[in-house]
Formats: C-alpha cells, sequence, structure tokens
C-alpha cells in the first residue's frame, strides 16, 4: 500500500519532469536559435588581437552567465547511465544551453561592439560540495567573458 | 583576414537519441540484470538455508525482538495466546521448540513468523479475530512457516531486496522503492506456493486441536469482505489475495471431508485488546 503510493509519487515526479523539462528545452533552444541568427554577424573570438582592427578606441570586459537546472527524469536518466557507463545524453543538452545562453547574454552586454575578443567558457558546477547528495539540485552556471573592442568612444 | 558570419549548421553538442528511447533501455537492461542477480541469489538461499544453525536462528531472533521493541513481561492477551500455541506444538516434528507469542499493538491485521521461534501477532489481527479457533488457525499458520523454515527464506529474501536496492541507490532513494515495489511482487510469485503450504499446516493443526474446521476460513473471509476492490493492491503485496487462499483452504476441507462445528468463544483476555 504505502509502496504503491511511493510508486505513484515517483513515476508523477518522473512526468513532471519529462512533460515540463522537455518543454522548457524546446522553448529555451528556440529562443537560443532565434538570437544566435540576431548575433551573427558580431564577431566573436577567442584570440588577443583582433586582426584589422585598426584603431581601438575603447574596450571593455563583458560577460554573461547563465545557471540551468536539470530536471527528475534527467536525473533520472543520468542516475541509470551512472550504473552502466557511457555518455550522459541527459546532461549534454544542459551544458550546451548554459554555454549558449552564457555567450548570447555577453553579446547583449556588448551590445554596439566591434568585435568581442579574448573569449572564454568556463562552467561551474553548484552543487558542488553539498553533503547531502539525495537532496542537493544538480546545477551548472556556464560563464562567458571577454573584451568588448569599439571603435568609437563609448559615453 | 575577413570575418565571415556563418550559422552552425548542426547540433554536434547533444546527441540526438530521444531521452525516452535511453530511458526505456536503461531501465528495461538495469531490471534485467536485477532480476537475474535476484532469482541466483534466491536459489542460493534455497540451498544455504536447511543448513542454518538452530544457534545462529536464535541470535538472529534475539536481533529481531530487540529491533521490534518487544516487551519481555507478558500481557494476560499474550498468556492465553501462548496457551492456544503450546497446545498445538504437541503435534510438531520438534515438539521441544520453544515458540513465543508477542503482541504488538497495531491497527494492521497481520501475523509475522520471526526467527528464533518469535512469532508476532499485530494487535489489529487479535481485535478482528471472533473465535479462539480462528487465532488458533493463524498460529497454526506461522507454525507451518517455521515447519517449511520459510522465516529463514523470506527473511534471506528480503535481505537481498535490500541489499540490492540500497547498493545500487542508496537509502532511501525514490529509485529503491520503485526497485523494491518491483522486485517485491517477484517475490510474492515465491511466497504465495509458501502461503498455501503454511495454510495447510494451519488447517492440519486446527483439526488435530479441535477435531473441526469451523474458524478455518471465516477470519479469511472477513479479510476479503474488507479488501474488496482492491485486488490491484495486492500485485505489491507478499500475501495472496485472500479469496484464493480462502478457496485452496474449503477444498482441502471438503476433500478431507473435516466436519464444521460450532467455534469455541474468545477467552476474556484477548477481548478488548488494544
Amino acid at each position: 500500500m504505502e509502496s504503491l503510493l511511493d510508486l505513484v509519487i515517483f513515476l508523477g515526479l518522473v512526468a513532471l519532469g519529462y512533460f515540463a523539462g522537455s518543454r522548457a528545452e524546446r522553448r529555451h533552444y528556440r529562443s537560443i536559435r532565434e538570437r544566435e541568427r540576431k548575433f551573427l554577424t558580431q564577431p566573436a573570438v577567442s584570440f588577443g588581437k583582433f586582426q584589422g582592427q585598426e584603431t581601438v578606441a575603447d574596450a571593455r570586459l563583458v560577460s554573461g552567465s547563465a545557471v540551468i537546472s536539470i530536471d527528475y527524469f534527467k536525473r533520472l536518466l543520468a542516475g541509470l547511465r551512472a550504473l552502466v557507463g557511457g555518455r550522459v545524453k541527459s546532461y549534454e543538452s544542459l551544458l550546451d544551453r548554459a554555454r549558449r545562453e552564457a555567450l548570447l547574454r555577453m553579446k547583449e552586454k556588448a551590445a554596439g561592439a566591434d568585435a568581442i575578443v579574448n573569449l572564454r567558457i568556463e562552467t561551474t558546477s553548484i552543487s558542488k560540495g553539498s553533503r547531502n547528495r539525495n537532496n542537493s539540485v544538480s546545477t551548472v552556471e556556464a560563464l562567458a567573458y571577454g573584451t568588448a573592442l569599439y571603435r568609437r568612444k563609448q559615453a | 583576414m575577413k570575418f565571415t558570419p556563418r550559422p552552425l549548421r548542426d547540433e554536434v553538442n547533444v546527441s540526438r537519441e530521444h531521452p525516452l528511447k535511453e530511458f526505456f533501455l536503461l531501465v528495461g537492461g538495469v531490471s534485467a540484470v536485477f532480476l537475474a542477480v535476484f532469482l541466483i541469489l534466491g536459489l542460493a538461499l534455497d540451498y544455504v538455508v536447511p543448513h542454518i544453525s538452530p544457534e545462529l536462528e536464535d541470535r538472529l531472533g534475539k536481533a529481531y525482538v530487540t529491533a521490534f521493541d518487544i516487551d519481555e513481561e507478558r500481557s494476560p492477551a499474550e498468556q492465553r495466546l501462548q496457551e492456544l500455541l503450546d497446545r498445538l506444538t504437541g503435534s510438531l516434528e520438534e515438539p521441544d521448540r520453544e515458540y513465543r507469542v508477542h503482541i504488538i499493538p497495531s491497527p494492521e491485521a497481520n501475523a509475522l513468523a520471526l526467527p528464533g521461534g518469535h512469532i508476532v501477532i499485530l494487535s489489529g489481527l487479535v481485535r478482528e479475530a471472533d473465535s479462539e479457533n480462528e487465532l488458533t488457525m493463524v498460529l497454526g499458520h506461522e507454525l507451518g512457516h517455521y515447519q517449511e523454515r520459510d522465516h529463514l527464506q523470506g527473511l534471506g529474501r528480503g535481505l537481498v531486496l535490500v541489499f540490492l536496492s540500497t547498493l545500487l541507490f542508496g537509502a532511501d532513494s525514490p529509485l529503491s522503492s520503485l526497485t523494491m515495489a518491483l522486485l517485491g511482487s517477484a517475490e510474492m510469485q515465491f511466497s504465495q506456493s509458501q502461503e498455501r503450504r503454511a495454510d495447510e499446516w494451519g488447517l492440519k493443526l486446527l483439526l488435530a486441536e479441535y477435531g473441526h474446521a469451523g474458524g478455518a476460513t471465516s477470519f479469511f473471509r472477513r479479510m476479503e469482505e474488507k479488501e474488496e476492490g482492491k485486488e490491484l493492491l495486492y500485485f505489491f503485496s507478499t500475501h495472496p489475495f485472500p479469496k484464493k487462499r480462502i478457496e485452496a483452504i474449503e477444498r482441502a476441507v471438503r476433500e478431507g471431508k473435516h466436519p464444521v462445528k460450532e467455534k469455541a468463544a474468545l477467552h476474556e483476555a484477548l477481548t478488548g485488546v488494544e
């Protein structure tokens, strides 16, 4: 009786995780693709000197970060995956979304820049170091930062 | 160098496989392995259980008595049940073995056969019983488990189950309760036949004591009426649905041409058990 209730709650959480999680992911990817098209002409590169840039009037540090959480279904999948090994496919999209969102936020911050150089992306697990493994929420943060270069002096 | 903006063509960083497909593959594979380990360990137990010494069993029994917080002092109801029990043990194969009855307060109507001859009766069962014949049938059923050494086997299987799920998922993970529920229902297939054999013992001891089969099924029948409409829940239960047990017992009574007479009223110590 009690185990049946446990099972129902568990399956309910899995279903909630799956439906809410995939919906959020679909919507996020739609928004990411749309904004990536918008910022396509904004150069952002990982090397320091931007060739062909004769005069730089202004340079600023720009950064953007995004925190994405897993859902119950993804955690269950990763838990099962941890038993047998292999690619944790359910987490791949989380990290991908976090990186791309962070990059886009950085570009939004650097709106009007002629180029962003020295671009770096870093990832942090926010739940790291938590004592209670079962109750912590696994969440990743991606941080993108770089130097925005402007030909004209900024106000 | 000229900067030429180009959109990304593919998502290379994210696998395309549908998450549900991965989920069902993993769940299927992992449960198949579980079930295999569980069955193999179950067979191993069947082999080991007959060789467990009485000393080891007593030690296990003591651990259980502590764990269940059983009072050493006997209530009048416990003394009366013990009297009923002692009358039954005379007709067993090992009449010298000691059995002790304990009553634990609980809303549930159930009984357990613990290692070391400790029979635990949940007080809900005493409340539900309306005659001593019915209680004798229950006690006989539990004694039957000892005769078949089911109490050790059940204990072992339970341990295997807890061990497996704790090992894989940790103590109180929801995955743990899922496995327990799934494997528990597999376990039920073993325990059903055990329950039937214990019922046969119960009937045999009841007949030896009273000379008639009155009270053999009336208790289960009342439980059945209570549980009507809950058949589905029995998928997760270790006891077979009462109806099947009643049918089997009634068939045995008919085939043995045993008389069914008036049941003996409850001793006053057994009325008003909380």
